[in-house]
């Protein structure tokens, strides 16, 4: 081994994972994010406790088969609703994406806002940046050994907290509190609220940025949608280089803006250096905009060397946001939400079935008449009980009539099942097979409404 | 993660190939759990566990809840098998030709 050349080179197949130590931050993106976290995690925590119309107002209810969302009643029938807003996430995250990069995982994200309350936590218990550097590698003496005991009470509370509602949206809230609290509760109850729980604590607490770089699929795929055009964090070369401090710097004759501060790395979440440009472990935070701002205004320079900004626009080209593309997904987005809406508050909350019986073709009533025999089968999709009407068309005075006790009423998610007769005169229904319809609709709301189309067996003799 | 370099590099050593065998477990675990999960919802959305049991030739009772679980175990058991051949036959030759060769 005379030369480099033949020396073996260690590979590095994996780098040894160093524990990112996140300085904190304030700015104007860093309030954005913060306001995201108060948003998300209210509406997480706070939901199952809000009732509606005399049930929880969010609740999966997978033994019954049926969600509440408001109040709007989902059976699986509804499957296409389901299906639908799958298409909407997926264009909603292809729309932001080309727009402005990773929004999603620096502001929405569960993986960043839980990341970000254990962090808030960590700083609470161990104090900032350099405070958690000092005590991780000192010794284990009692100001430690409490500090990381208060850090870990905190964080286990929170996290079984965090599956106690987890669990709550599938199991009514107050129900599970009681089983809590009088120790009682059912196997998969204990199961989901520990696995959940388990789940923030190891990924909000200890995997954190190695999340987003080893698991999160939308990472890998997310470059694929990013074109010059797309707003993404960058910092800009031609300004800040070179980048000098101290007294290179003053002695310097034309310096860079940036002063080399390395504070845009120390903010950084998942440990990276934005000045070696746009990396795919970069989530996005802007936390290192708002720490070079504030940097830049201190040392009174213009503000935005890191900054939101497009490929084409740093190398110095015209820059136009609105390109085609990001109109075309938009009007795309558009029409899938208002079809959406449109589908969600025009549906019937009628699941109306119509099976004609099998061991006859017709009936005959008198000299003038026939009827055919059904079995209507009616399923009450709404949040109240509703009572029914039917009636039938497509050919001249047909009648329709069943046999209850007290008319069709079905409470809800009830199904109810009559055999209805359909008459008609013999003179009318004269081919061998018609088609007709037959309506269901609700009493007090006709709008509400089922239309079933059958076979009818005519008279052709 | 790049596969080249492991022929290449003659000091590939027996706790890499470990590591790498380790690595792509964790992947298969992971990548059939998040889909074990997708397929999970499409399929009970359509699919009632309880009509599902009625309907099947074995006798045993179970419940909705029990139906659930029971579906999801096994799509992500499915789903791990075909991870886990997918990452053997993908990359099992070339780590033990990598180990064939490494102290020629
Ligand atoms: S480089 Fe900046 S925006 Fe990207 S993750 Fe780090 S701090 Fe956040
Ligand atoms: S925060 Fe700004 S000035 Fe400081 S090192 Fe980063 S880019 Fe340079």
């Amino acid at each position: 081994m005379s030369t480099n050349e033949t020396k073996p080179v260690e590979l590095k197949l994996y780098k040894a994972h160093e524990k990112v130590y996140p300085r904190e931050t304030k700015g104007r993106f860093q309030f954005k994010r913060k306001l995201a976290v108060f948003v998300l995690l209210g509406l997480f925590y706070f939901l199952p406790w809000l009732d509606w119309g005399g049930h929880q107002a969010v609740l999966f209810d997978l033994p019954a088969r049926r969600f509440y969302i408001f109040g709007i009643t989902l059976w699986p029938q509804d499957f296409i609703f389901l299906a639908l807003m799958l298409i909407i996430a997926a264009f909603s995250l292809f729309f932001f994406t080309a727009l402005a990069g990773r929004l999603w995982c620096g502001f929405a994200c569960p993986q960043t806002v839980w990341t970000e309350v254990f962090i808030w936590m960590e700083q609470l218990t161990e104090g900032n940046r350099n405070k958690r550097m000092k005590l991780d590698k000192g010794p284990w003496n009692f100001n430690k050994i409490w500090r990381k005991t208060a850090k870990q009470a905190m964080w286990i509370t929170f996290a079984l907290w965090t599956g106690f509602t987890f669990v709550g949206f599938f199991t009514p809230i107050k129900e599970l509190a009681v089983g809590v609290w009088t120790w009682n509760l059912g196997p998969w109850e204990t199961f989901w609220m520990f696995f959940y729980g388990f789940a923030t604590y190891g990924n909000a607490g200890f995997l954190r940025e190695q999340v987003c770089l080893y698991m999160c699929p939308y990472a890998r795929f997310q470059g694929a949608m990013f074109d010059k055009e797309t707003l993404i964090i960058s910092y800009d070369v031609a300004r800040g280089e070179p980048r000098m401090r101290g007294k290179t710097r003053r002695e310097a004759e034309n310096p860079g803006d940036c002063i080399d501060c390395t504070m845009c790395v120390q903010v950084c979440p998942t440990g990276i250096d934005i000045r070696d440009g746009l990396q795919y472990e970069c989530i996005a935070c802007a936390a290192c905009i708002d720490a070079c701002d504030e940097v830049m205004e201190t040392v009174g320079l213009p503000k935005g060397l890191i900054r939101y900004t497009t490929e084409n626009s740093l190398a110095g080209k015209e820059s136009r946001v609105f390109r085609p593309r990001i109109i075309i997904y938009g009007i795309i987005l558009t029409l899938l939400l208002s079809a959406f809406g449109y589908a969600l508050f025009s549906r019937s909350t009628i699941d109306a079935n119509v099976i004609p019986d099998r061991n006859s073709f017709y009936r005959i009533v008198d000299a003038k008449r026939i009827e055919n025999v059904y079995n209507l089968k009616i399923m009450n999709k709404g949040p109240v009980t509703a009572q029914y009407q039917v009636t039938a068309t497509g050919l001249d005075g047909l009648k329709v009539d069943f046999e209850t006790e007290d008319g069709l009423t079905a409470e809800p998610g009830e199904l109810i099942s009559v055999p209805i007769r359909i008459r008609a005169d013999r003179a009318v229904a004269n081919k061998k097979i018609h088609t007709i319809k037959v309506i269901v609709n609700e009493v007090d709301n006709p709008n509400n409404s089922s239309t079933e189309t059958v076979k009818y067996f005519g008279y052709d003799k | 993660m790049p596969t080249q370099p492991i022929t290449a590099n003659k000091d590939f050593n027996e706790r890499q190939i470990k590591r790498i065998f380790y690595r792509r477990l964790g992947i298969a675990i992971w990548v059939s759990f998040l889909v074990a999960a997708v397929q999970s919802v499409v399929f009970f959305a359509q699919f009632d566990p309880a009509y599902l049991n009625e309907i099947a030739s074995i006798t045993i009772s179970i419940g909705r809840w029990q139906g659930y679980a029971l579906g999801f175990v096994f799509f992500w058991g499915f789903n791990f098998i075909t991870g886990l051949f997918c990452g053997v036959i993908m990359a099992m030759p070339r780590t033990k030709l990598a180990q064939r060769t490494a102290h020629k």
